[in-house]
């Protein structure tokens, strides 16, 4: 009888552990520098994106503050990532591609539309770069906001609103990324890019 | 005595009602919280509850048996109990699964298990039950499979009306009743501890008539992503049995799929049209608005020509009627096979979508597509296919969705309906790594190459903006004239010519930009008749899809898997592939639920002799049969009758009655040989293969209730013998070794759930003709066994 009683009692302790495993590593990993140069050796450079300052700031960004605690043992796994409200934070390379082609740097004002969790965002700014980020989930926007603030990336202009208006107080932009899934782009976004300027946006 | 036996068929009956209809409410359920690639994993968690049970008979047989009294009440209300409860326990304190999450969330395949184990409850109950009558009514065996198999016929009908009228998680409650009124049949005899018991389960389940269980909507539903925007609010609900309704309204909501980069146009604001939490499009803009679809690569086939003629399959929420008649086309069919969805349309969009009703160019036809296209013969100058894919990635989570008209001979049937200058048109959203579109340029080659068309190229153009991708296939070749107007409509709204007769290289990306070369080279490969070796070296399957496989969005190779991880990444390669990934994982947790439920305590039992692989065998083997033939002929009438939901009704219900006839034949049998008939199902279900898919084609143009009538005539043979071998194997076993009649009874539903769980699986690799052969395969196990002692 005793030993039919010991068994829930196993498995629950099981389950808990298994349950408490995400934040047991999240506190103890409060630099991981080092897996961010594995990452960008092996899913970023490896797959052909060169430009130093792409490379530095994905060096540089601790991507693990960007994603729910649950998820922070995988931070740096080569894969997209769960952030709630049905969005994700691209997979690193994707990041890393995006930038790269938009030539973020010191002088260049990029409009993002899609704040999400804020990474691509704080990738950005790590580059020397004006950046403008818009939000339209509140819950997504106050978090990355806050993350932003909170790591230094205080420089980051954030907004909770429809992106389909862009933000034309600040406009012309060198470049617009749009990392939110949209079947269309505003015809205001357009109006918003420089002369020459150029646009991103993920498909598939 | 005779009282008794009328009280416990008339239980049986309930309660097999009760779990019929609970399994129906949870497929909609589970479709609209998560995906449809669920309804597998449904039909296998019922059949764990079943194999589950008769592991327990097994156990504890003799002690049931002495207690049938007071625990056939007893184990029906906790059924009914757990059927009134499950459904808030998975969705609410489990805070809901969500498949999604399978390969990044840890815990997540553990949080999967739980729910299927929660959801088993209520079947492994009931079924406790219904093994328990068996168990000890073996000599009458025949009428009691038939009230069970009665019940569970009225519970699929029950389970259908109910979805017509109330939402989904409304009715468990109302089964629970069923469940209770099983239990409260059997009470009279039993004692006061009993009826307390009984009395606490109604109060339950009448708790949870007044508290329903919420619907946990995945996080990555359209619906509830949709429903996260501002001010959000669903403004139409219908519950509907061939997918629920909804209409949902935002400030920020706006209309203008793959438009222009050049658009500079306003965007209209709309409402979005849900079935089952999966968008299916938007309401069509008012006629007075400049229609920004003009602008967006929709508009192809009208920058041709001006068709007279249109014909709209799966017409939707009628965007595309829209666009023709903004574009003063002369006559538009419109076919569209959920009524529920263009009734709620008309009542709550008068304006936008009514209209569409009203205008005399336009007639609405309400049946399936490609009934329709078999059954018309009118020609058309331009038919519209609904579009493929999606934006956000969704490409690979409708892998197991089946789609009848984008197969060979769906393209063949359009290309026979097109006029002499008559354009078939599709636009595919762009995807990465790029599938759809190559697969759709495929499927349109090789049906021009099965027309004898000497040219194929000389008949098809594409243009691409940032994100779709539009097909225009003509019947005859187009003119130079044509294809100037094609150069001109690209070059206006800055979209890149993909394919025509006389494209340059240097034309492909002009506009838009692509991550690689990856779809020029792939399109190349397609037109200059490299097909054979794109379809062999290729990471993903993009060869054309038929009717015996119709699963146009599967393109997962499995021998490739290594290859996907190494090319883009190990970790991204399961969002490339969800629906099919998924439903594999439901499987693989599924059958190590019925290993460890049934079949791990059934090798430590003693047994009578070392005959227990003939059990084994013999009700594997039918378990197996039984599954396969019964969901490849659903997804066979699928095809047929044009919606899933009324192919599973009828394909079910016809089983269960025929099978139910079968058993009620056998109690007049004396002489029980039992392999005869698992021969003459075998042998039947090889008929079906060869047969079945010639029959439903050349019958498709009948009217439904002639196609019913026909289905009722084709299952019926099958389904009568069908529901032999089992009550003959029950009663020669129950003859020779008693003991192992609830074994068997469990080891044939352990073996139903990996059936039921890897069905669809086979049926996407092999085509559902083989599924079928594959189930004969599984009646000749039974055909080759005898058990010892029988003579």
């Amino acid at each position: 009888m005793r030993r039919v009683c010991d068994l829930p009692c196993k498995v629950l302790f099981l389950l808990l552990c298994f349950a408490l495993l995400p934040l047991d590593c999240a506190l103890a990993e409060d630099d991981r520098s080092a897996e961010r140069k594995t990452m960008v050796a092996e899913q970023i450079v490896a797959r052909g994106v060169k430009d130093p300052a792409t490379l530095a700031a994905m060096r540089a960004v601790p991507r693990h503050k960007f994603v729910p605690l649950v998820q922070t043992f995988f931070a740096y796994d080569d894969r997209p990532l769960p952030i709630g409200h049905g969005q994700t934070i691209s997979q690193p390379f994707i990041v890393a591609y995006m930038t790269e082609i938009i030539h973020p740097g010191p002088g260049k004002k990029i409009l993002e539309g899609g704040t999400g969790s804020g990474y691509q965002a704080a990738i950005l700014a790590a580059t020397g770069a004006e950046v403008y980020t818009i939000e339209i989930i509140p819950g997504l926007a106050e978090s990355a906001s806050k993350k932003l603030q909170q790591l230094g990336y205080d420089k980051v202009r954030t907004k909770v609103a429809d992106g389909y208006y862009g933000w034309a107080e600040h406009a012309p932009f060198d470049a617009i990324i749009v990392t939110a899934a949209t079947e269309f782009v505003p015809p205001p976004l357009i109006e918003q890019l420089k002369d020459a300027g150029l646009m991103i946006i993920p498909v598939g | 005595m005779v009282g008794l036996c009328n009280l416990r068929h008339l239980s049986l009956a309930l309660v097999s009602a009760a779990l019929l209809a609970f399994q129906i409410v949870l497929l909609q359920s589970l479709a609209t919280s998560q995906w449809h690639h669920f309804a597998s994993f449904v039909i296998s968690i019922a059949l764990l509850g079943f194999g589950a049970a008769g592991t327990i008979l097994t156990l504890t047989r003799n002690w049931m048996v002495a207690r049938q009294g007071p625990l056939l009440p007893l184990l029906l209300c906790a059924s009914a109990v757990a059927l009134a409860g499950v459904m808030r326990l998975t969705q609410g304190l489990l805070g809901g699964f969500d498949s999604l999450l399978l390969f990044v969330v840890p815990g997540e395949m553990l949080r999967l298990a739980a729910v299927a184990f929660l959801l088993m409850l209520p079947f492994f109950f009931g079924a406790l039950a219904i093994g328990l009558i068996f168990t000890v009514e073996t000599e009458r065996i025949g009428s009691y499979y038939f009230a069970n198999m009665f019940g569970s016929g009225l519970g699929s009908i029950l389970g259908l009306v109910g979805l017509s009228l109330l939402l989904p998680q409304s009715l468990p409650p109302f089964c629970a009743l069923l469940a209770l009124a099983a239990g409260a049949v059997l009470m009279p005899g039993t004692g006061r501890s009993v009826r307390s018991v009984m009395l606490c389960g109604l109060i339950l389940v009448a708790a949870s008539l007044f508290l329903p269980a919420q619907l946990h909507l995945s996080q990555y539903k359209d619906l509830s992503r949709t429903l996260d925007l501002p001010e959000a609010t669903i403004v139409a609900h219908r519950p509907a049995a061939a997918g629920q309704v909804h209409i949902v309204a935002s400030p920020v909501l706006r209309s203008a799929a793959g438009v222009s980069l050049n658009w500079s146009g306003p965007m209209p604001r709309t409402k979005a049209v849900f079935i089952n939490g999966d968008m299916v499009g938007s309401l069509p803009p008012l006629p007075a608005i400049n229609n920004p679809r003009d602008a967006s690569t929709f508009a192809l086939p009208y920058a041709v020509r001006t068709p007279h003629s249109v014909l709209v399959l799966n017409a939707g929420t009628g965007v595309d009627v829209a666009q023709a008649l903004g574009q003063n086309v002369g006559t538009v069919v419109a076919v569209e096979p959920h009524r529920p969805l263009t009734e709620t349309l008309r009542r709550n969009a008068p304006e936008s979508f009514g209209r569409l009703l009203t205008d005399i160019r336009v007639t609405w036809q309400e049946t399936a597509s490609r009934t329709w296209l078999a059954r018309d013969r009118q020609s058309y100058d331009l038919i519209i296919l609904p579009g493929i894919g999606g934006f956000g990635g969704n490409a690979g989570l409708f892998a197991l969705r089946e789609q009848p008209l984008l197969t060979r001979e769906a393209m063949r049937r359009i290309w026979e309906k097109l006029t002499p200058q008559g354009m078939l048109t599709i636009t595919a959203w762009v995807d990465y790594p790029v599938r759809n579109p190559v697969r759709l340029l495929a499927s349109l080659v090789e049906t021009l190459v099965d027309e004898g068309v000497a040219k194929p190229t000389d008949h098809i153009a594409a243009v691409r903006s940032w994100g779709t991708i539009t097909v225009c296939l003509k019947r005859t070749p187009y003119t130079s004239g044509e294809l100037d107007n094609i150069r001109a409509f690209a070059t206006r709204w800055a979209f890149d010519p993909a394919l025509l007769p006389d494209l340059r290289p240097e034309e492909r990306q002009v506009y838009n930009r692509l991550q690689d070369e990856s779809l020029f080279v792939l399109f190349d490969a397609i037109i200059n008749d490299e097909r054979e070796a794109l379809y062999r070296d290729y990471a993903f399957r993009v060869w054309p899809v038929s009717d015996d496989q119709p699963f146009f969005s599967q393109f997962l190779r499995w021998g490739r898997l290594t290859t996907m991880a190494e090319l883009y990444g190990k970790h991204t390669t399961p969002f490339l592939e969800l629906g099919m990934l998924v439903a594999g994982l439901a499987a693989l947790v599924l059958t190590i639920l019925a290993v460890l439920l049934i079949i791990l305590p059934l090798v430590r039992l003693p047994r009578e002799g070392r005959h227990g692989w003939e059990t084994l065998f013999y009700f594997g083997g039918l378990g197996i049969g039984y599954m396969w033939t019964e969901l490849a002929l659903i997804h066979r009438f699928i095809f047929y009758l044009g919606q899933p939901v009324y192919a599973a009704a009828l394909v079910v219900g016809v089983l269960l009655a025929g099978s139910a006839t079968g058993s009620a034949l056998t109690g007049r049998f004396t002489e029980l040989r039992p392999w005869r008939w698992a021969a003459v199902v075998a042998g039947t279900l090889v008929l079906y293969a060869l047969l079945l898919t010639s029959l439903l084609q050349a019958t498709l143009p009948l009217p439904l209730p002639g196609r019913v009538t026909l289905a009722v005539l084709i299952l019926l043979p099958a389904a009568v013998v069908m529901g032999m071998p089992f009550p003959l194997g029950l009663r020669l076993l129950n003859r020779v070794r008693s003991a192992e009649v609830p074994w068997a009874w469990g080891i044939n539903g352990c073996l139903s759930v990996v059936g039921a769980a890897v069905a669809t699986l086979i049926a996407v690799e092999v085509g559902y003709s083989l599924l079928l052969i594959l189930a004969a395969g599984a009646y000749l196990v039974s055909v080759a066994v005898r058990f010892r002692g029988e003579e």
